[in-house]
């Protein structure tokens, strides 16, 4: 079996949702039936097959290809399996996530991992504002550069990161630390084509928040150039 | 029987159906996992007043344990899963919990889960945070040395404990001496603790007593000094008895363990002082299991 693989045939002027293409919509769906699914679940409306070559046959891994900023709602309310994005993505990266994995090789959009609940999502490059909003719980992680108010309203779930925020005022430093179950967390992160598992640093800078929503979620900062 | 000069007993141990769980305990050296895994398997050595029968059964290198440290895996073995898992609880909660540097994950696989931090999360006070790593929960429990890192659940399997074979000396330094000779060669078999001090139980028991609220008392027939008294189990040269008692997670792990003890002591020879190998049963009426002397030692010659 191989990845099921969207490939962008062009690039477009304006944004695509692609929250149908999840591991839990396209189970036992043909290539066929893959193309002919309308992207917004309603009549005259474009098919997939208008936007994206499709190849492969495991649902349970999605490789989106060639893709751009203009992919909203990569891994919507996913649950399972994984997806990989070789490129960039827009907004709402893994929003209501339940589990599952998504590697985002490339830039991700605003809102990344909205209001998810469980699962991993990383980035390799940057990630835009308000990364992990409202977030439950979950895992995210962004090796390149955050934007404004990461962690925004987020509940629970932690933030990976390699290099110092902008901080909104109701994330609060509780300093550095050696936390032992960075070790189960970077080990399973091994069989993964990503640029977190060069990570062995399990000295991270903590900071709780988001104070005004609960405060048990938290943002660690890794700094990858200190070794351990 | 006979071998190297000691007799082997026709007779057989009789073991009961028992439950047991595995916990894998690490910390920052080899030191505080001792520390964390004795406290934990300290008055486990019978069920009879301890509620669980607990023991070490091997160490650990870093590259075997979930989060990279060196550990311990220990043991645990109870009459019933209820009193199994109130056990576990209060152990984790009083031994591993309080340790310094200590984790604990779950060692073994099963369909039966039963609680190692789930309910230990609630020291927490609402700052603990559980993470899902590769489908397992694990709870991070805020402590003053830093964080408590605990697996939610352990497996809980069908397990058998009360194994055992007696050691006869014509004194007592050389039937302990055989009894530790025994138990280090036992140790390097997986799967299996023998739970009494240092592995040796000189206090064998029989069924009932003339008390009419002791359920069991001193094994009589084995005691050496009651020999001109009751129907002794001993010949006149037959001064110590030492029993060991072994708890496994199967059949084959025990007599395995059964197997090596007492080759182990074969192999001092009859000049060690050893002149039997006998065995504890209640006539067979009480417990499942029957370890067959012969049967066992047949299959190592």
């Amino acid at each position: 079996m191989s990845a099921l693989t969207f490939t962008l045939k062009k690039s477009v002027k304006y944004p695509i949702d692609c929250r149908l293409l999840t591991p839990n919509n396209l189970a036992n769906l043909s290539i066929l039936e893959i193309k002919h699914l309308s992207l917004f679940n309603t009549k005259n409306t474009p098919k997939i097959g208008d936007y994206f070559d499709v190849s492969g046959d495991d649902a349970n891994h999605i490789i989106f290809k060639s893709a751009n900023h203009q992919l909203d709602y990569i891994g919507h309310q996913m649950t399972n399996g994984q997806i990989t994005i070789e490129g960039d993505c827009g907004d709402f990266l893994g929003a209501q996530m339940g589990g599952g994995i998504i590697i985002c090789k490339g830039n991700a959009n605003d809102r990344v991992g909205d209001q998810m609940r469980r699962g991993l999502i990383l980035v390799d490059g940057n990630a835009g504002d308000y990364c992990g909003s409202r977030m439950i719980a979950g895992t995210i992680g962004v090796f390149g550069d955050v934007g404004n108010y990461i962690g925004f309203a987020m509940k629970r779930g932690t933030i990976l990161l390699t290099k110092t925020p902008k901080l909104h005022a109701t994330l609060q430093d509780c300093g550095t630390h050696t936390l032992p179950f960075l070790a189960l967390f970077f080990a399973s992160f091994k069989g993964l084509s990503t640029r977190f598992n060069t990570i062995k640093n399990m000295r991270v800078q903590r900071y709780a928040g988001d104070l005004a929503c609960n405060g048990n979620g938290e943002i660690l900062v890794c700094h990858t150039t200190i070794s351990a | 029987m006979q071998i190297n000069g000691i007799i082997i007993d026709d007779t057989f141990a009789e073991a009961f159906n028992m439950r047991g769980t595995r916990v894998i305990i690490t910390a920052q050296n080899l030191k505080w996992a001792y520390h964390a895994a004795n406290a934990m398997t300290g008055f486990a050595t019978s069920v009879i007043g301890c509620g669980v029968e607990a023991g070490i059964e091997r160490e650990l290198s870093a590259d075997e344990t979930p989060d990279g440290r060196p550990g311990i895996s220990v043991l645990m073995f109870a009459m019933g899963s209820k009193v199994l898992m109130q056990q576990l609880e209060t152990r984790m909660g009083q031994c591993i919990l309080t340790c310094p540097t200590a984790a604990a994950f779950a060692g073994i696989a099963s369909e039966d889960n039963i609680s190692l931090g789930r309910h230990l999360r609630y020291f927490g006070d609402g700052y603990q945070t559980s993470k899902l790593i590769n489908g397992k929960r694990y709870w991070r429990i805020p402590v003053m040395d830093g964080e408590f890192l605990v697996q939610e659940t352990t497996g809980m399997v069908r397990a058998i404990g009360g194994g055992n074979f007696l050691i006869l000396a014509t004194s007592q330094p050389e039937a302990l001496y055989a009894a530790e000779t025994a138990i280090e060669a036992m140790k390097k078999v997986p799967n299996v603790i023998m739970p009494f001090p240092g592995g040796v139980v000189r206090s064998g028991s029989k069924v009932g007593s003339k008390y009419p609220k002791m359920f069991a008392s001193t094994n009589d027939a084995f005691c050496p000094t009651l020999k001109g008294l009751v129907d002794s189990a001993l010949t006149d040269e037959i001064e110590s008895v030492m029993e060991i008692v072994i708890d496994g997670l199967t059949f084959a792990d025990i007599a395995q363990s059964i197997k090596v003890g007492i080759q182990a002591i074969c192999d001092l020879g009859n000049e060690s002082g050893v002149k039997r190998i006998s065995a504890g049963n209640y006539g067979g009426k009480l417990g499942p299991h029957h370890f067959k002397l012969h049967e066992i030692m047949g299959k190592a010659s």
